[in-house]
């Protein structure tokens, strides 16, 4: 197992590599003058010439990438020049919001996609397959801004007033200031600031109103969360009750099952206890592709839901040609989006002994 | 006696190719879901194509000022005739500057078809080609192309088309240009998967012994074998193609203004959804169609031309 993990890990180095070879590649074919294009009106030659030797773009070409290698290994991406601000720095303080999405959003998918696929295969062709599947094909092609607009006008304006009305912005009521958890727990002084660290994990409102038992505050959080998430989640939600249901059906053909069945077992512990499982590998891998399509919903319904996460910042960082901020986020989700991979590759290995040991050679 | 029998057989040979495809082609025309597909995309290609009959005003003219028009104009919700309303009729109502929603969601059908059509066409010539020599040169340049291809697949497909696009600026060309690479990789991949299988049957090992070129071989033999599988996912990915086209232009980078596109139209009406929600409504469900009717040919597709699964 360790091998076939440190082989994986090996595997992804080149595609690391390239990923900052294509960004950086990317960057330099900006049209123009790099200088001018990122410090816009500000630039004067004076001020270009300092930004030339500063950024070592009076180098040769391998040097710069050798520059820009160094300066990514040390966390280093630019500044942004609309936020004046280091790019790692609005990452790391807009990361949690759009973290926190993704993952209910995968959550939401997984928990309601996988029993879906398998209730559509256990009555395969009853009215509840059909339906299940018609309002598959739909989820996987609707534009998910278009699903958060949708959602955003149907339980915030349509059933405003009603017990079903959901807040369709924001991560919290307006006003609400929740107290970090690590000043509620004692680890620094009232009014002062936690460590990076501590600072980054508060701002994760689920988890903070949990570590700071702060029960009402946790339910506004969740809330607010219910209707991007839906909306981010639908279409992996859609992909995974397809495949469950498909691998599902096809496991339920061979013939170990038949023997379970034949040796008397009732249908309940045939599906769950035998079928399933395997049933369940290639879904695991449907997962991990489904990261992308988080990251894209992020990307697209932050704005819509007024989310200030790295979806949202990298959408306004368009529109203002903020190109080192567009960068520096594109070469860390893609290394976040490679590990979550590598991170669903071993999980399968550990779960299929045929993939870890046949590939062992 | 000799010549008769060879034929006889080359007739039979052909005879069963073709009876392969009618039996496909029945296989389809069995198919619900491809059927279903198939009438969608029918219906929006004539759309498209008949678009100037079908749309009932100019998709770019502003109603203000224009005879029987009548009350604030812009953002004005639907208006059906059939419905009771006494004003100038207008199907889908009127956009934020007072043009007809329904001609635009009309003419809309072009852009989306063509973006579609189009970057796929152009992601599979690329793709099998890229494929293609990198399954059949094999070692070094098969290397080179294929971590190629890992790394654009390393990103997700929308960013990397972002990055693109934000680099090239923005318009429709550039956003096709940026969807096209992002789903080269997975023909190139799904090509060289099929050329590396055909590779070493007999019939491919037969034609090298008699002396074939690899022209000859690669075009003649191992290209329309290993068609199926990517004009199957071709079909599905033209669903994609277009969803990620209409979300450039949600965000500003794919489609400009005043060009009739249901991205674009979404990107511009998204903050008028609390008061205008027909702004919105239209053009989502148009996409959502178009790319359930891809989608639904895909799938029948695929069950109709893979022989393996028959069974289910």
């Amino acid at each position: 197992m360790i091998q076939f993990i440190l082989r994986r890990l090996l595997f992804s180095i080149p595609v690391l590599l390239g990923i900052l070879v294509l960004t950086f590649g990317l960057a330099r074919a900006i049209p123009g003058d790099p200088c001018r294009a990122i410090l816009g009106e500000r630039a004067t030659d004076q001020i270009c010439e300092e930004f030339e030797r500063r950024n070592g773009l009076d180098q040769p070409l391998p040097v710069q990438f050798l520059v820009y290698l160094r300066n990514v290994a040390q966390g280093d991406l630019g500044d942004s020049f609309r936020f004046r601000r280091p790019v790692s720095e609005l990452l790391v303080e807009r990361m949690p919001t759009t973290m926190e999405l993704g993952f209910s959003a995968m959550l939401f998918a997984i928990v309601v996609g996988v029993p879906l696929g398998v209730l559509s295969a256990r009555r395969h062709k009853s009215a509840l397959d059909v339906g299940t599947m018609v309002g598959a094909n739909m989820g996987v092609s609707m534009p998910v801004f278009w699903l958060g607009l949708m959602l955003a006008y149907i339980f915030g304006v349509i059933f405003r007033d009603t017990p079903l009305a959901l807040p369709p912005s924001g991560r919290l009521t307006p006003g609400a200031s929740p107290a970090p958890w690590y000043e509620v727990w004692g680890l620094v002084a009232e009014g002062a600031d936690g460590n990076a660290f501590q600072v980054f994990l508060s701002r994760f409102y689920l988890l903070n109103a949990i570590l700071t038992l702060n029960g009402s505050l946790l339910i506004d959080a969740l809330r607010h969360l219910i209707l991007p998430a839906v909306a981010v989640g639908t279409i992996p939600l859609a992909i995974i009750a397809r495949m469950t249901r498909s691998s599902l059906l096809e496991v339920l053909n061979q013939d170990y099952v038949r023997t379970a069945r034949a040796k008397g077992l009732g249908e309940r512990l045939v599906v769950l206890r035998h079928a399933l499982n395997n049933a369940l590998l290639p879904v695991v891998t449907v997962i991990g592709l489904n990261f992308g399509l988080v990251i894209s919903g992020a990307v697209l319904t932050e704005t819509i839901f007024g989310l200030t996460g790295v979806g949202r910042t990298l959408v306004d960082s368009i529109t203002s040609r903020d190109y080192s901020l567009v960068q520096g986020f594109t070469v860390i989700i893609a290394f976040g989006f490679v590990l979550l991979n590598l991170a669903v590759d071993i999980l399968y290995g550990w779960l299929d002994p045929r993939i870890r040991l046949g590939q062992g050679g | 006696m000799a010549p008769g029998t060879v034929t006889l057989q080359t007739r039979g040979s052909r005879a069963g190719s073709q009876s392969l495809w009618l039996e496909a082609l029945g296989n389809l025309r069995r198919n619900p879901s491809a059927i279903a597909g198939m009438l969608v995309i029918g219906t929006l290609i004539l759309i498209a194509l008949a678009a100037p009959l079908v749309a009932t005003h100019d998709p770019i003219l502003s109603m203000i000022g224009q005879p029987g028009e009548t009350g604030r104009l812009q953002a004005k919700a639907p208006c059906i005739p059939l419905l009771g309303c006494e004003d100038a009729p207008h199907y889908m109502g009127l956009d934020l500057n007072a043009r007809d929603l329904y001609s635009r969601v009309v003419f809309g059908t072009r852009t989306s078809l063509s973006v579609g059509i189009i970057t796929i066409s152009l992601s599979i010539v690329t793709g099998t080609l890229l494929g293609l020599v990198a399954g059949y040169a094999g070692g070094r340049t098969e290397d080179v192309i294929m971590r190629l291809m890992d790394v654009v697949m390393a990103f997700p497909a929308l960013l990397l088309a972002i990055s693109i696009v934000t680099i090239l600026g923005p318009g429709l060309t550039n956003a096709l240009l940026g969807i096209t690479i992002t789903f080269i990789p997975q023909y190139a991949r799904l090509m060289r998967a099929s050329v590396l299988s055909l590779k070493e049957q007999e019939f491919v090992t037969a034609e090298q012994a008699v002396g074939a070129g690899p022209l000859r071989i690669i075009f003649a033999h191992i290209l329309p074998n290993a068609v199926t599988p990517i004009i199957v996912q071709g079909t599905l990915g033209i669903g994609t193609a277009i969803l990620d086209a209409a979300a450039l232009s949600f965000l500003g980078l794919g489609a400009q203004p005043p060009t009739p596109e249901w991205g674009q139209i979404l990107s511009e009406s998204r903050n008028y959804v609390f008061t205008s929600p027909h702004l919105v409504f239209f053009p989502g469900i148009a996409i959502m169609v178009t790319v359930l009717g891809f989608n639904l040919l895909g799938d029948g597709m695929r069950d109709a031309l893979d022989p393996r699964l028959n069974r289910n």
